[in-house]
């Protein structure tokens, strides 16, 4: 068998260098690192939403303080334990995403944009002013994770619990989009009416599409509960929407493994800023920009130039469908009469 | 037996109206043509048919159900397929992906099913990448099968999209422009493709065409729009030598235009 090198092998050895972390690692990195993890799941979700199905939504900050507030106060008002509050946290932040998000289904581009920017806003001031259920601006304390009887530690316990978590994530997303589901969100973004008249139903798939950001910005929210202790309202305003967005813009627009490799670089990034907490913001902005004009599809643009790289939309066994002989235009030209009609370029063509 | 029969259309965009009580039938397997000068309402007529406008009055019927006000995916799975003036292949995709979209009302696998890869979804992506190829082999162009679609010529994404909306196997295509941009010789040969997926797969046309040349060779008969109203109705020479289908075409004063230039 070939040696091959390509994105499946490049994620299996993130993931193993991941899990490795916390042998070779200080507390401080093993903290960036269980972020990162937390942080590849909000820019999957979004990647989904965005990059896959086209839909400018700007709700996902929201969506993932869901998470983090339904199992904070799952845990703090109801006094679930943590293993049935994350659940409950991450349906939570689905159902809502997908309930508030209904009426913006029909609408699309800047207004899609504009009405998922107010729910945002909204959630945002829910979360300060709703002071007898969400504790207002101040926030909470969480609970330690207490995974006994398993022999692990709290800081442990929630890494290698969002170790599995984010693995598994990314292989059920992965495997989403190259099917049926995965075309239907492309067929959306790269064309609504033909999309239409091939029977993809555009509610049901924007609805899909929003359900499930909703349900993986919740579960990071989840994980993001016990990782931090404490949670105040802060961590899911506008701010942190532009760091998943340029996550999913500089990583790669529509590739999961644009989303994994986005959210490594940003938060290593992230941290690597922190002592400049000012110029976050700008540095950020300033590379969104950059990346949306220079290299629009992100990092994994370059990557796919290399054999292995390129993310199929369906998962077939190629190796069947090969046409013998070079499959240049001009091979097929001399093949078939239809092919000729149609091998030259469209500006040889006259009207 | 009727594949389509359009009763009364009318089609309004606010106080616009695009079509005023259109009637015409469709026989099946017949190649019909829509022909018409520039906003004669050609391309409402068929985004009406297939659900893309909304009719403000008359009845559409398609293959003996009643189609009027149906929405899109509806109308597309009871075997209406539709091809675009420009060309819509999806560019994200290669081009046997886009092949494979056109069966999306073919195949079932649910969200979970894919997400888990179940047997029964993987069986079903390797029969959908089977049909996809083999219509994409049926027009000659499955040597493209694995490159993005944005690498293709205009005329080659038409073609393309043809064999996307031929593998669901539908009962009758409406093509907007097939011929766009394409030379006479290449016409030629569109011409042939089409009668051939008529003739052996029983597929029935109504196309919008300005290429004279396709519409006379290949179309059986011929609907000439002009103001959004049917003017003509019949075969190609017939409709060619009719003088309210060349005023249509030409203006009344197309004679001393002539003489004065």
């Amino acid at each position: 068998m070939r040696l091959a090198f390509g994105s499946r092998q490049f994620l299996a050895l993130l993931f193993l260098g991941l899990a490795i972390i916390p042998w070779v690692a200080n507390p401080y990195i093993l903290y960036v690192a269980n972020l990162a993890l937390l942080y590849i799941i909000l820019a999957l979700g979004l990647n989904l939403l965005v990059g896959y199905a086209g839909q400018f939504a700007l709700a996902n900050a929201a969506m993932f303080g869901i998470g983090a507030y339904g199992t904070g106060l799952l845990e703090v008002r109801l006094g679930l334990p943590y293993l049935l509050a994350a659940p409950g946290g991450a349906l939570l932040a689905m159902l809502i995403g997908t309930a508030i998000t209904f009426p913006a289904l029909r609408l699309s581009g800047i207004y899609l944009a504009l009405s998922t920017l107010a729910f945002a806003m909204f959630s945002q001031w829910v979360l300060l002013h709703w002071y007898s259920v969400t504790y207002g601006g101040g926030g909470f304390r969480v609970p330690n994770l207490d995974l006994s009887p398993l022999p692990i530690g709290p800081d442990l316990g929630i890494y290698y619990l969002s170790w599995v978590v984010t693995l598994v994530l990314v292989v059920l997303a992965w495997s989403l989009v190259r099917s049926r589901i995965g075309r239907a969100f492309v067929a959306i973004r790269d064309g609504e009416i033909a999309a239409q008249s091939l029977g993809i139903d555009l509610l049901r798939y924007k609805a899909l599409a929003f359900a499930l950001s909703g349900f993986y910005a919740g579960v990071a929210g989840a994980l993001y509960t016990p990782l931090l202790g404490y949670i105040s309202p802060e961590g899911f305003d506008l701010f942190q929407m532009i760091i998943q967005k340029s996550m999913i813009v500089v990583g790669g627009m529509g590739s999961i493994v644009g989303s994994v490799i986005g959210a490594t670089v940003m938060v290593a990034l992230l941290e690597l800023l922190r002592e400049f907490k000012s110029t976050q913001e700008i540095v950020f902005g300033s590379i969104l920009i950059a990346f949306v004009l220079f290299r629009p599809r992100g990092i994994v643009t370059l990557l796919r130039r290399l054999p292995g790289w390129e993310e199929p939309l369906s998962s077939f066994d190629r190796r069947r469908y090969v046409v013998s002989g070079p499959a240049s235009p001009a091979a097929a030209a001399a093949a078939t009469g239809l092919a000729r009609a149609a091998a030259e370029p469209a500006r040889g063509e006259g009207r | 037996m009727k594949m389509l029969s359009v009763r009364d259309l009318s089609v309004a965009f606010g106080g616009v109206l695009a079509l005023s009580e259109v009637s015409f039938d469709v026989a099946e397997g017949e190649i019909v043509g829509i022909i018409g000068p520039n906003g004669a309402g050609k391309t409402t007529l068929l985004n009406t048919i297939s659900g893309l406008s909304r009719a403000s009055q008359g009845e559409i019927h398609f293959a003996g159900t009643r189609i009027t006000g149906r929405r899109p995916t509806e109308i597309a799975a009871l075997g209406l397929g539709r091809t675009f003036q420009m060309s819509q292949l999806f560019p994200g995709m290669t081009v046997l992906e886009n092949v494979m979209t056109g069966l999306h009302l073919r195949t079932r696998a649910s969200a979970l099913a894919a997400a888990f890869r179940t047997r029964g979804m993987r069986a079903e992506e390797e029969e959908a990448a089977g049909k996809a190829w083999q219509a994409l082999a049926y027009v000659g162009m499955e040597r493209f099968a694995h490159r993005p679609g944005t690498e293709l010529s205009f005329g080659q994404q038409r073609i393309v999209e043809i064999a996307r909306t031929l593998v669901s196997e539908p009962k009758l295509v409406l093509l907007d422009e097939p011929a766009v941009g394409l030379s006479v010789t290449r016409v030629a040969e569109l011409d042939g493709l089409l009668r051939r997926i008529r003739d052996e797969r029983g597929v029935t046309f109504v196309m919008i065409e300005h290429v004279v040349r396709l519409v006379m060779d290949v179309c059986d008969r011929v609907v000439v729009l002009n103001y959004g109203m049917k003017i003509e109705d019949g075969r190609p020479e017939e409709v060619s030598a009719n003088g309210q289908v060349i005023e249509a075409y030409l203006g009344s004063g197309f004679d001393a235009a002539r003489r004065s230039s």
